[in-house]
């Protein structure tokens, strides 16, 4: 292990222990926030493996986040079934589609990737909003009951968020997984030079809809556990401000940046609702930081800091 | 249910009023798209925004159409303006993620600020013609249709004489066709991108400034057309104006039909069903070149 990977260890393990006592010492309000804040990453986390490895920038995520919070509740709610069980069928349901929507979506370009994934969204938010029979329409699926655990019920804020923090470190613990391993690698090897990777014998495809699986899965999950927590359902949850601001974090964070794409999901989801900005305001400071963002800063805070420590690496290399 | 001659004719002409529209923001879609290469999540806004104007001006001069519509295609023309020289002209070439990004941040505050300066609650807006029409037989339409209508067929013929008639346009169609060629020829890329940003912010804002006394003036009113417009500018073919266009009215006679006779979850479907089936049996849209396959 090398001196980085140490480190990066340390961190995790304090932040995480870190987590575990916030309960402890803050109000139900705090932990209502932190909640959010931990499926906001998850699923920003899990738009990064598409977008910032992957190099395709998927509108998708939104609808897997609401498929995943539908197929749950009603999992729950008409079939009777247990939220876990709920929980795993959003996470297969959401990879087939995946599968089924990204494969002809790249058939021709990235262009049409982007175009595809964003009206498979907006499809599905006219589904959850006119398919009154399986939806319940505008008016959704309240009361959602608590999902019971071993016989227990996770009936108060604070159980439910120790569930979200341990749905959040298994699903870090995946995407980790997943680029660091060879198939991240060849991810990023793709996004930088597709023709190379080609002539290299690397099919594109498989990797990509494998990525784009995956990212699905964990969406619908983190979509499924919002649901819950908020103990209701409605096409809001597929309002364009979720992929929106999934988005800036990514970018602010850096695309293809593991943990500054974490720590910017973390502390976006939980500023806003600290500095208590109207929400109209709230998406015009975010819009605009999208805009500065990406024309000054194209690779993110930690793309940024990452170049100035490849410069001051040239300039003592060069000084020696 | 039997059908009406009148009823059918009556969804027609209301679905071709509806595919004006729709092919008024799918032609500046395409053209921003074959001249710059980006996709601009903004257009829907610059919708609203020609609205809006519309929605200003018309009260403040006592209602009169022509003049309140000059004034919100001039605002439109200058945001096209700000829009590419503060903004899109910043990009570089093959950006096309990043101008997605862009474009959308641009979105994002011109929809959130219109919500937090005007309320999301939508507006009513009346013209000097009120609901004064002239009568087709049994079936009788607005004159602020008519006028919508009239300045949209207007548009399109103003577009085609630019493209096709001035030295100007045809810079424009050459960088859609052959970038490196048209640089190589001389063609300034900025200013054709200009132009061409600037023509299709006046095309949109015209839109929205005539859907501004038809429909309700609302900040979401321009989202969900930008997203049928993209729609159809997979089924036209990415950077086909003339598809664009085509599609744009089929679209909207075929909206109207399906609404007329079935249920209105259909109606909005359609659009994106046409497109996924566009995209299994002919990726390139229904009147692109055939492309090289990438992925």
């Amino acid at each position: 292990m090398g001196r980085s990977k140490q480190l990066e260890a340390a961190g995790v393990v304090i932040a995480v222990a870190l987590l575990i006592f916030l309960p402890r010492v803050s109000s139900d309000y705090v932990v209502g926030i932190a909640i959010t804040a931990f499926t906001f990453t998850v699923a920003a986390a899990a738009l990064n493996l598409v977008y910032g490895y992957g190099g395709l920038l998927s509108f998708a995520q939104l609808a897997f986040w609401g498929i995943g919070g539908y197929c749950t509740a009603l999992w729950v709610m008409d079939a009777g079934g247990s939220f876990w069980t709920g929980l795993a069928l959003a996470a297969g349901l959401n990879a087939v589609l995946a599968i089924a929507v990204g494969w002809p979506a790249l058939r021709l370009h990235r262009d049409s990737f982007v175009i595809v994934t964003l009206a498979f969204s907006l499809l599905t938010f006219l589904v959850a909003r006119d398919w009154v029979g399986l939806t319940r329409g505008p008016l959704g699926l309240p009361g959602l009951p608590a999902p019971t655990l071993f016989g227990t019920k996770l009936a108060s804020t604070q159980s439910i968020y120790y569930l979200s923090l341990a749905f959040l470190v298994a699903s870090l613990g995946v995407l980790y997984a997943i680029v660091t391993s060879r198939i991240g690698r060849t991810l990023l090897a793709l996004k930088q030079n597709q023709p190379l990777g080609l002539a290299h014998g690397v099919s594109p495809t498989p990797y990509k809809l494998f990525a784009f699986a995956v990212s699905a899965a964990l969406t619908g999950m983190a979509g499924g556990i919002q649901v819950f927590y908020l103990k209701i359902v409605d096409p809001s949850i597929l309002d364009f401000y979720y992929i929106q601001a999934w988005l800036i974090m990514v970018i602010i964070g850096g695309a293809g940046t593991f943990w500054g794409v974490v720590i910017a999901g973390l502390v976006m989801a939980a500023l806003p609702e600290v500095l208590r900005f109207s929400n109209e305001l709230r998406m015009v400071i975010y819009g605009a930081i999208l805009v500065v963002a990406v024309l000054a800063l194209p690779q993110g805070i930690a793309g940024w800091l990452r170049e100035r420590r490849i410069a001051r690496l040239r300039a003592t290399i060069e000084r020696a | 249910m039997p059908v009406d001659a009148t009823y059918l004719l009556q969804l027609t002409l209301n679905g071709l009023m509806l595919g004006l529209i729709y092919a008024l923001i799918a032609a500046g879609l395409a053209l921003v798209f074959g001249v710059l290469e980006i996709i601009n999540f903004a257009h829907g806004e610059l919708l609203m925004v020609g609205a809006y104007v519309m929605a200003f001006a018309l009260p403040a001069l006592g209602g009169q159409y022509i003049p309140a519509m000059a004034v919100a295609l001039l605002a439109s023309a200058l945001l096209g303006f700000v829009l590419y020289h503060g903004f899109l002209a910043r990009l570089r070439d093959k950006d096309f993620e990043r101008s997605i990004l862009v474009t959308m941040g641009i979105s994002m505050v011109l929809l959130y600020g219109c919500q937090y300066l005007f309320s999301a609650t939508p507006k009513m807006v009346n013209t000097e013609f009120g609901f004064a029409g002239i009568a087709v037989g049994s079936i009788k339409i607005t004159w602020t249709r008519v006028i919508a209508a009239g300045l949209a067929i207007m548009a399109f013929a103003f577009l085609w004489f630019i493209l096709f008639r001035t030295q100007f346009g045809r810079a424009m169609r050459a960088v859609s066709i052959n970038r490196e060629a048209a640089l190589m020829v001389g063609v300034r890329p900025q200013s054709v991108a200009r132009n061409a940003v600037v023509i299709a912010t006046v095309l949109c804002g015209l839109a929205g400034a005539a859907l501004a006394p038809i429909h309700l003036v609302q900040p979401i009113m321009g989202q969900f057309l930008l997203f049928k417009a993209f729609a159809l500018i997979i089924i036209g073919g990415l950077g086909s104006m003339s598809g664009a266009i085509f599609a744009g009215l089929a679209l909207g006679i075929l909206e109207s039909w399906i609404g007329g006779f079935f249920d209105i979850i259909w109606q909005e479907v359609a659009g994106f069903i046409v497109m996924m089936a566009v995209l299994l049996v002919r990726p390139q849209g229904l009147f692109g070149q055939a492309a090289v396959r990438t992925g």
